[in-house]
Formats: C-alpha cells, sequence, structure tokens
C-alpha cells in the first residue's frame, strides 16, 4: 500500500526536510513502523512510550482525524494521503 | 484597542505585523470566549498577516488551556495551502495573567515557524496583545506593529 504522508515543519528534521514522504502498511500502525525504518525519530514524534498515538499529535486519513476512524489500526488502502498536524494547544 | 507601535501602511517590520482589522477580530474573539481561552490562527502569504481563522477550544480545561479542534485545524489548514498561504502565527488568550508564555505554551508550542500571539483579558477594559518566537524552549519577544491595509 503506497501512502502520501504529508510532514509538518516540527518532524522535517527526520525527513531531511521533505514535506511529502512515501509509505507503506496496512494500517497506520503499520505505516508509522515503515515511516520510522526510512526516517529515523519518526516514531516516537508520533507515539508515546505505551505505543499510543501522542495526545498533541493529529493524525488524519485523507480528510478524517483517525481517532474518529480506527485510531492506529485505522486500515489504509493504496493512494491514500495522511496528513500529521501537531496541536495548536497550550495554556 | 491593544497598546502598540501603529506604523501606517506598513506591512513589514522588523518585528510582528498585523492589520488593525485582524487584531481587532482577535480580541473579539477574546472577549466572546471570555472567561475561556480563545484560539485560532492568522493565515497569509508567507510573513504576511491576511485572515483570522477561529478555533473552538476542546480542552477540557479551557479556563486555563487551549487545544484547537483537530477537525477544525485540518479544515482551516487545508484552506490554507490550496492558497499557498502559511500559518503565520497562532493566536490564544490569557483571561486572568499577562500577554506572556506560559510553561505549558512553551511545551506544546509544536509550531516553530510560527509568530504566537497573545492577548491578555487580566484587565478586560484594556486588552494586551503582543507577539512571540518560540523556538527550542526559548520565548523571543516581538514587537507588534499595527496597520492599516486600506490607508
Amino acid at each position: 500500500m503506497a501512502v502520501e504522508v504529508k510532514v509538518p515543519t516540527i518532524l522535517r528534521k527526520h525527513t531531511d526536510g521533505a514535506k511529502v514522504v512515501s509509505g507503506a502498511g496496512r494500517t497506520l500502525r503499520e505505516l508509522i513502523d515503515d515511516l520510522n525504518a526510512r526516517h529515523p525519530g519518526m516514531r516516537e514524534a508520533i507515539l508515546t512510550e505505551s505505543g499510543d498515538l501522542h495526545r498533541f499529535i493529529n493524525v488524519y486519513l485523507n480528510d478524517e482525524d483517525v481517532r474518529f476512524l480506527g485510531s492506529l489500526e485505522t486500515p489504509l488502502s493504496d493512494g491514500d494521503t495522511v496528513s500529521i498536524l501537531p496541536a495548536v494547544a497550550g495554556g | 484597542m491593544p497598546r502598540s507601535t501603529h506604523l501606517e501602511g506598513c506591512s513589514t517590520v522588523d518585528g510582528f505585523a498585523i492589520p488593525e482589522h485582524v487584531a481587532r477580530a482577535l480580541i473579539e474573539h477574546a472577549q466572546e470566549e471570555y472567561p475561556k481561552e480563545c484560539c485560532g490562527i492568522l493565515a497569509g502569504p508567507p510573513g504576511e498577516v491576511r485572515e483570522l481563522h477561529r478555533l473552538t477550544n476542546i480542552d477540557p480545561d479551557p479556563v486555563m488551556r487551549y487545544n484547537a479542534d483537530p477537525r477544525e485545524l485540518k479544515r482551516v489548514t487545508d484552506e490554507i495551502d490550496e492558497k499557498d498561504w502559511e500559518i503565520v502565527s497562532i493566536y490564544h488568550s490569557h483571561t486572568h495573567t499577562p500577554a506572556f508564555p506560559s510553561q505549558t505554551d512553551v511545551e506544546r508550542a509544536y509550531y516553530p515557524e510560527a509568530v504566537y500571539t497573545l492577548v491578555s483579558l487580566a484587565d478586560r477594559q484594556d486588552p494586551d496583545l503582543r507577539a512571540f518566537r518560540i523556538l527550542d524552549g526559548r520565548i523571543e519577544e516581538l514587537p507588534v506593529a499595527m496597520w492599516d491595509p486600506t490607508s
């Protein structure tokens, strides 16, 4: 499953500055593993130590927030776009 | 109006230039949400504020924290991308403390490329609007210049 991944500025240090990278996986979890193999550091930027989606990282499959789909088990299809957007958050 | 330097017709100054009508809209948003914190995005061509996009604060403790609705955030950033614009600034309000980044603001400054604009309503009659860069845990204040794009 070839998937296009849009990378936010704060994570581009892991992608040599690339805004868009390719990845593969049948689920979002597999995609994140694949991204991490190609771009070390991506997994820990997106997931917590216990392997859950980080509270302040939003991941979207096409236009939908994956928290409203299957979270890390969200199935992916060839040609999908996964976007990563850090939270707009503070105190 | 907030305290600021006023530079008429000046869109590129050494600091952070914000059109007056956008600053007014930002303060209106903060007043409407009071005592909760408001949040949103100022967008435009690189380095130039043209539009304000309100976002809904969904943090469970909205008086002390903000976290923008992720679906709205996606919709707004897609709109910005389609115009080849960028997120020039992320704004939020402090309703009880000064317009200075809190420790939480620094910890959650996930957009190092953006200017963080804060408005304080600690004195509701006299909102204080200030702008900052937050890079690697360091805070740098930028002078705010209001300007009137119609003049």
